[in-house]
């Protein structure tokens, strides 16, 4: 008698956020960027469809990385001195189809940035590369309140994905990012509870669900990361199951975490950190990540070509 | 030693200490009551005073502002004394006198008697202490019987009675006593657990007059019901503060307290002292000699009883967790310190485990939690917050530490169900102008604990707070910022008893959250761990010192409560001091609260994995689990 393999049906559906808008949707992105709709636990393929792959962006910052290591910084060169250049170098040279701005800059300890000269960079940066964009605050509170709505506003019609809104910092972000027509990120602090409750909050002022990608925060691989992964596999059997307030995707900020492990910053093992990075990635991906965000070129063409091998099958 | 004197007002009672005592301690030790939920550790700023005349030496505080400095108010747990001193408690700092023999808790006892009626068993009439008068035949040659051996013949040919016993001093005054009124004399016969024990012998007849008194020790609150036991009568009510909340709000603080130099003495006299006065009141009130109070029964929770007998509870709060004692004999009221007849008998109901104690079990007895066929849950919703699950067949139940923030305290507004608390909210969705009803009709002091729910569920409804418990409301003249957060006032100061506004602030909404997280997730993990659903539970008593005013939509609203037919809800106000009086009437009761107790298994929530789970899903208004309360039709 053949094997019967035994496979579970699910009644919920992770949602589909569409990050970026071309022309004909009011923007001027060359194209969009669809994440999320899974229908069955990562990878599953009998169980139901899998329809988006995996994105991985490229990670940019407003000013020079102080704190990467050289093996990270290497491959951009002089480009890390000037985020244009920089995100051009991504799309042109390693085929970046999306960007993640992180505006550390304007962070009051690292360069105290206006929002104005924030918003002016968002909108030449729009303009110099047609990728769709995530653009991060500083992760200062007070600070982001007043940044974000500046570059909400700046790249309205953008579609972008803007983050990020936490339990005790989310009212002002969310406002501007429903005003403007973008995707808000919602971060939680590995905890399943805080990222429900975050999305029920946001959702309560009228942003629709299908506009949140959760952040659930993540450890790197040796840091913490069989923790995230049991909290994201939470967190999408909840949302297969039914739940509608944990079915956004998930946005993974691999490469921050990798390049922060003391493995990664060995400078007599350069490969190392890359090593580092990817192994973070895939696991993740096995968890459920829906978008990726990366920082060494070579760990990312790595990672989409275990993207694509997981798709080939 | 130097003395100093020291004088309070309002209430003009003066106290002669030693130098360095604190204001708190000589505060205490003339009878005046100064608010203090910290136990005297100088961090919850409630035991504020005047100091008008004198010199004191104090410790930097937080808790007061500069203001408050210039008028010369000071922490009196902190302050000791360095001269004689004139001192004024400050009117938020009091505890009411008036407002304890009064205000809610008469009101709750109406409830009480009517939902008495929820269990309809009714006990077979056998006190704890019975009367019996006897006409003894003389002695004479061929009947040359001893004086006792009379006695106890007469009895048993008048009753038919196990073992007999009595005390010394009965026998020595027995001769005397006898031939002094002609052989005619009234006994009292005390059921002492298997035993019967001749407690007194009286000359003639004055089996008419017996009388009880039942007692429910919370830790925040004393309850007292005095009962003629020959007519089942309740001759009255009354409800006081446990003069022990000044050593800290929370049996844990206590027990704590107890381990001091003299805490437990202190403790044990503040309990005593607090129940002799309810007694003289009872009794002078009802007309009643101290004498023909022939029993007490006792009721609280584990370690309210350890307090009350005396015994070290220290290791309630040490790993195992085990209590020296959960089923103890009847013993005699004076040994305790309680004043009655002084060789009257005191009885306690049996408790089940460190946490879950005598007032769990009289209240599933009083409920008829015990009898019922379909399941059925008992949450007592207090500081330390019980849940009984069970019918007839089993019986579980587990303890909830809620805090003592729904008996206001340790918000910052808050205040015990007295005269002027707020127990009604209602908030306009339009301008946010806030409607409230007053205990007593009186001028706001502050907010009780039925006014927190219902004060929360308004402001979710209006929007004034999103449901993680942060206000969100801006640019309204009722909300502003404090040291703790947002606050959003209810009650201006023109309108306020306290000359303050009174305020709710983000830091009080966290407090009240974990509150009714706690009591909510108990009683959820304990459904759960019986491998029931919620909507397996046919009945909920709810009990508690504010089962009259809890309004239940509100209650449920904020998620304190599970989300079910409301129907299915059903108040029993005091179910504890209900069931001591059962007690009190009743051997059989007496029988079955033990069975009662020995039935119930204590289920600790700690070792069980999932509550922490479930308490932190709770840790939102009303559930991180939508589902959970959905609309519903009512």
């Amino acid at each position: 008698m053949a094997l019967q393999l035994i496979t579970e049906k699910w009644s919920g559906e992770v949602s589909v956020v569409t990050i970026g808008a071309a022309n004909q949707e009011g923007g001027t992105r060359s194209h969009a960027v669809k994440i999320g709709g899974e229908k069955s636990l990562p990878y599953l393929f009998k169980e139901g469809s899998l329809p988006n792959k995996p994105q991985i962006a490229f990670e940019i910052l407003d000013i020079m990385p102080s704190d990467w290591p050289n093996a990270v910084s290497a491959p951009y060169g002089k480009t890390l001195n000037d985020p244009l250049e920089w995100a051009d170098k991504c799309v042109r040279d390693y085929q970046a189809g999306i960007l993640c701005v992180r505006l550390l800059g304007s962070h009051p300890d690292f360069g105290n940035k206006s929002p104005e000269e924030e918003a002016q960079l968002i909108k030449k940066l729009l303009k110099k590369v047609s990728v769709p964009l995530v653009i991060l605050g500083s992760g200062d509170d007070a600070k982001d309140n007043l940044v974000l709505p500046a570059i909400s506003e700046a790249a309205k019609g953008e579609r972008c994905l803007i983050g990020s809104a936490v339990q005790d910092n989310y009212k002002t972000i969310v406002a501007s990012v429903l005003a403007d027509g973008h995707n808000i990120i919602a971060e939680s602090p590995i905890d399943i509870n805080i990222a429900k409750q975050l999305n029920i909050l946001i959702s309560d002022m009228g942003l629709a669900l299908e506009r949140i990608v959760m952040n659930p925060t993540i450890g790197a691989l040796g840091y913490g990361l069989e923790y995230a992964y049991s909290i994201m596999e939470r967190s999408r059997l909840a949302a297969l199951a039914g739940d509608k307030t944990m079915a956004s995707p998930f946005i993974c900020f691999v490469g921050q975490e990798a390049w922060r492990a003391k493995e990664a910053k060995a400078d007599d093992l350069p490969d190392q950190g890359i090593i580092w990075e990817t192994l973070t990635a895939t696991a993740l991906i096995q968890a459920g990540a829906d978008l990726l965000v990366m920082r060494h070129p070579k760990a990312v063409e790595k990672v989409k070509e275990y993207i694509d091998n997981l798709f080939r099958s | 030693m130097n003395k100093f004197k020291v004088t309070f007002q309002p209430n003009n009672k003066t106290v002669e200490v030693p130098k360095d005592t604190t204001v708190l301690s000589a505060a205490i030790s003339c009878g005046v009551s100064i608010k203090s939920d910290c136990g005297g550790d100088g961090v919850c700023g409630r035991c504020k005073v005047v100091v008008k005349k004198g010199e004191v030496l104090t410790q930097p505080t937080g808790m007061l502002n500069d203001e408050e400095r210039k008028r010369n108010i000071y922490l009196a747990c902190i302050t000791t004394i360095h001269s004689d001193l004139e001192v004024e408690v400050l009117p938020e700092s009091r505890i009411d006198p008036s407002s304890r023999l009064k205000g809610i808790y008469s009101k709750s006892e109406e409830i009480e008697s009517k939902e008495a009626v929820s269990s309809d068993k009714v006990f077979k009439h056998s006190p704890l202490s019975t009367k019996l008068y006897l006409e003894l035949p003389p002695p004479n040659l061929n009947d040359t019987a001893s004086d006792l051996d009379r006695l106890f013949r007469a009895i048993r040919k008048a009753q038919d009675l196990p073992v007999m016993q009595t005390g010394l001093s009965n026998i020595r005054q027995l001769g005397e006593l006898l031939r002094g009124c002609e052989w005619k004399v009234t006994v009292t016969l005390g059921k002492r657990n298997d035993t019967v024990e001749v407690v007194l012998v009286e000359p003639q007849d004055t089996s008419n007059k017996n009388f009880g008194v039942c007692f429910d020790i919370g830790t925040t609150t004393i309850s007292g019901q005095l009962v003629d036991l020959n007519s089942k009568k309740i001759l009255g009510t009354k409800a006081t503060y446990n003069q022990q909340a000044s050593f800290g709000s929370d049996v844990i603080t206590r027990i704590i307290y107890a381990r001091q130099n003299e805490g437990i003495e202190k403790l044990h006299s503040a309990v005593t002292g607090t129940m002799n006065l309810m007694i003289k009141e009872l009794t002078v009130e009802h007309k009643v000699n101290l004498n023909d109070l022939t029993c007490v029964v006792c009721t609280g929770n584990t370690t309210m009883i350890h307090l009350l007998l005396l015994v070290d509870p220290t290791y309630i709060r040490r790993e195992p967790y085990v209590p020296t004692a959960n089923f103890l004999p009847v013993l005699r009221a004076s040994e305790a310190g309680i004043i009655i007849n002084p060789r009257g008998l005191l009885a306690c109901v049996p408790g089940v485990s460190s946490y879950v104690g005598g007032d769990t079990t009289a209240g599933v007895l009083s409920s008829g939690l015990y009898n019922e066929t379909d399941l059925c849950i008992l949450i007592d919703i207090g500081t330390n917050g019980e849940i009984a699950l069970g019918n007839k067949d089993f019986l579980v139940a587990c303890a909830a530490s809620a805090g003592p923030a729904f008996e206001g305290s340790g918000v910052s507004c808050g205040m015990r169900a007295s005269n002027g608390a707020i127990q009604k909210v209602k908030i306009s969705p339009k301008d946010f102008s806030v409607t409230c009803s007053t205990i007593g009709e009186a001028k706001p002091r502050g907010i009780c604990g039925s006014g927190y729910i219902d004060l929360i569920a308004q402001m979710l409804e209006t929007g004034v707070i999103d449901r993680g418990g942060k206000i969100k409301l801006e640019n309204h003249k009722r909300v502003r910022d404090s040291e703790s957060g947002k606050e959003f006032v209810l009650v201006f100061k023109e309108d306020s008893a306290s000359s303050k506004d009174i305020v709710i602030n983000e830091a009080d909404i966290e407090n009240l959250k974990r509150a009714k997280a706690a009591i909510y997730s108990a009683t959820a993990v304990l459904v759960k761990h019986m491998n029931f659903m919620l909507d397996d539970v046919k009945k909920i008593f709810i009990a508690g010192g504010f089962g009259t005013s809890l309004d239940i939509e509100s209650a449920i609203k904020i998620g304190l409560l599970p989300d079910l037919v409301r129907s299915k809800f059903v108040f029993i106000g005091n179910s504890a001091l209900a069931g001591a009086r059962q007690m009190l009437l009743s051997a059989e009761a007496t029988k079955l609260a033990e069975e009662i107790a020995r039935k119930i298994t204590y289920f600790e929530l700690s070792v069980d994995s999932g509550y922490m789970d479930e308490y932190m899903a709770a840790l939102f208004f009303p559930h991180t689990d939508l589902n959970r309360f959905r609309p519903r039709d009512k």
